[in-house]
């Protein structure tokens, strides 16, 4: 039997930082309805449902942790540079071969800001994680972050009323910056997660990313929010 | 760039050309105001970010949009002005947007603009409290406030129609997906129906309680321009083509189409007029019924078209590709292949001497 052979990551180089805002040859569905998810997942049936989110997952790092401790859940993630995509689609391919797990998470090569909406019906997903987003330092690159007022009403929108946002940073600025825009969002609030929380316990030490701030012994901040019902529209139904 | 608008609170047609607003009542034309003129005092809206300086208005100055309500008239220009007027068309408030404007409505409380960053923002009626209301990724090319107040619907070049709460517009209602191009521009035809078209040359009529397309029309020629709607008439415009359809319960039939000599800049319709702008330039009236175009009229009045600014619809996606991709994907089959024949060429070269072990074995 043939060895499975794992990609390395040497093959796979790609340079971080790509414009989210430029249009990118992506391939994506007119609308939630016309996705193909067996396209990703070879055992995904009519009534199935992708309901995790990896904004951003890089090398897929959280989602190699997550997969054998959701087994009945389909989780996705979304990368917008290409090799590193490949990589992580290469990786579960190979992972399949060898286990009889991870035939519920994949990875589309996309664009998180722009086609969410296209992907996933309003209030599909449980939970949505944005790890170790890129802190894009300059003022005139703000606009290239992965969390703003804008961006808040879409992830808000593909999240289903008590779905969680699970965020972490190495960079302070970056926790700050996300911790304010979240929690003066009318539809988000700070949550404490309870110790059964299993998606809460790994997000540090499971990414590449993480890794690295553990082993470089730095310090990584996390804040989890909670989408909540819309207090104006809740307000206006109680007068 | 929209700049004929119907005013149906005094049935007559506003156009800008330039700077100059006029107004088309009777086939008459008259000049209102110039428009653009950037505001002395800065605005004192709530600031952009800390430590940074208001905006201000730059870039020639040409009217980019125009919209009506009872009491007033809201101007947006290229510069970056937005500005009110009151029914005499004295000015009443102005101010400098951050970026330049792309769609404005206006109400007796409240002013929206959507600008080129993907924006919208509310003013207060004197254009001084301003509240960012959301943000699309990219330009939003149209907007519509119900009528109700309820929604802001707004479009952009994502191909996506966004249908936000409204004032509370974090809160996305829906998405009406099903161009494949920029979505140009969208009209509310009644409390449930919205009719789009976009850069994939396609009309779609959208059913808004079910978020779905009643009906789907291709362009009959080319890319899409505009659209007006006169109840139950829609006009669509194409570069040389206008066509009419009726609207009947949530069906559209084609009744006329009126092929124009020159491409078709803008338009504007009323019960018993269509006001057409070409690139000539030329302004030109037709009557109007049964939803059939005639018999031109000539435009009395002075209307100084020399200023007149042309518009240019946007890229098409479909046209921008990436290079490099299929380089990698070429470069990495290769080395895939490569090391595949070393595997085999070193597993040959094994069985090989194993082979020979073997032979010298029981030789």
């Amino acid at each position: 039997m043939t060895k499975v052979k794992y990609p390395q990551k040497r093959n796979y180089r790609q340079r971080a930082h790509s414009n989210p805002l430029s249009d990118h040859s992506f391939d994506y569905p007119v609308s939630p309805d016309v996705m193909d998810w067996t396209k990703l997942y070879p055992r995904f049936k009519p009534e199935n449902e992708v309901k995790f989110c990896d904004i951003g997952c890089g090398y897929g790092g959280l989602l190699v942790t997550l997969s054998p401790m959701f087994p009945e859940t389909y989780m996705v993630g979304f990368e917008i540079r290409v090799k590193v995509s490949d990589y992580v689609n290469d990786r579960f391919l190979a992972l399949r071969q060898d286990n009889e797990v991870y035939h519920n998470a994949g990875v589309i090569r996309t664009n998180a800001m722009k086609y969410l909406p296209n992907f996933f019906r309003k209030g599909q997903l449980e939970k949505m994680f944005i790890l170790y987003p890129d802190p894009h330092f300059k003022k005139c690159k703000h606009k290239w972050r992965i969390v703003s007022e804008g961006l808040l009403a879409e992830y808000a929108y593909v999240l289903k009323v008590g779905g969680l946002v699970y965020t972490v940073s190495d960079v302070k600025e970056v926790h700050d910056w996300m911790v304010e825009h979240f929690t003066n969002f009318p539809l988000f609030e700070r949550y404490d997660p309870p110790a059964e929380d299993k998606a809460a316990q790994v997000l540090i030490g499971s990414t590449e990313e993480g890794k690295k701030v553990l082993r470089n012994k730095g310090q990584s901040w996390t804040a989890i929010f909670k989408r909540i019902e819309d207090p104006y529209l809740v307000n206006c139904a109680g007068t | 760039m929209s700049v004929l608008h119907y005013d149906k609170h005094t049935n007559s047609f506003l156009l800008g050309v330039g700077a100059n607003l006029y107004q088309l009542s009777e086939n008459r034309a008259k000049l209102l105001v110039k428009c653009g003129e950037a505001p002395e005092t800065t605005e004192k809206g709530e600031p952009i970010k800390e430590g940074e300086k208001a905006p201000r208005a730059e870039g020639p100055a040409y009217i980019t949009g125009v919209a009506t309500c009872e009491g007033r008239v809201a101007v947006i220009s290229n510069n970056k002005v937005v500005e009110t007027f009151d029914r005499d068309f004295q000015r009443v408030a102005s101010t400098v947007a951050i970026k330049r404007a792309t769609s404005v409505q206006i109400t007796d409380k409240t002013v929206v603009i959507s600008d080129k960053a993907g924006d919208a923002y509310s003013y207060s009626t004197d254009l001084t409290d301003r509240k960012y209301l959301l943000g699309h990724v990219s330009v939003v090319m149209d907007m519509i406030l119900t009528p109700d107040l309820n929604f802001l619907i707004t479009c952009d070049r994502d191909e996506k129609i966004r249908i936000s709460h409204f004032p509370n517009c974090y809160n996305i209602h829906s998405y009406l997906l099903g161009h494949q191009e920029y979505v140009l521009k969208i009209l509310l035809l009644s409390p449930n129906l919205l009719l789009s078209v976009g850069g994939d040359q396609k009309l779609i009529l959208w059913d808004l309680s079910t978020s779905q397309p009643v009906q789907t029309l291709p362009s009959p020629q080319e890319d899409y321009i505009t659209i007006s709607y006169s109840p139950p008439y829609i006009l669509a415009c194409n570069s040389r083509h206008v066509t009419v359809y009726k609207l009947t319960d949530t069906t559209l039939t084609q009744t006329s189409q009126l092929v124009t000599d020159h491409d078709i800049i803008d338009v504007a319709s009323s019960d018993s007029r269509v006001a057409l702008l070409t690139r000539e330039p030329k302004l030109e009236i037709y009557q109007f019924s049964e939803g059939v175009m005639s018999g031109k009229c000539e435009v009395e009045g002075e209307i100084d078209l020399s200023q007149f600014k042309d518009s240019v619809l946007p890229e098409k996606k479909k046209v921008v590709r990436t290079a490099g991709f299929a380089e990698y994907f070429e470069r990495k089959r290769k080395r895939i292949e490569e090391e595949n024949l070393k595997e085999e060429s070193k597993q040959a070269h094994i069985n090989l001497q194993e082979k020979s072990k073997e032979t010298h074995l029981k030789g």
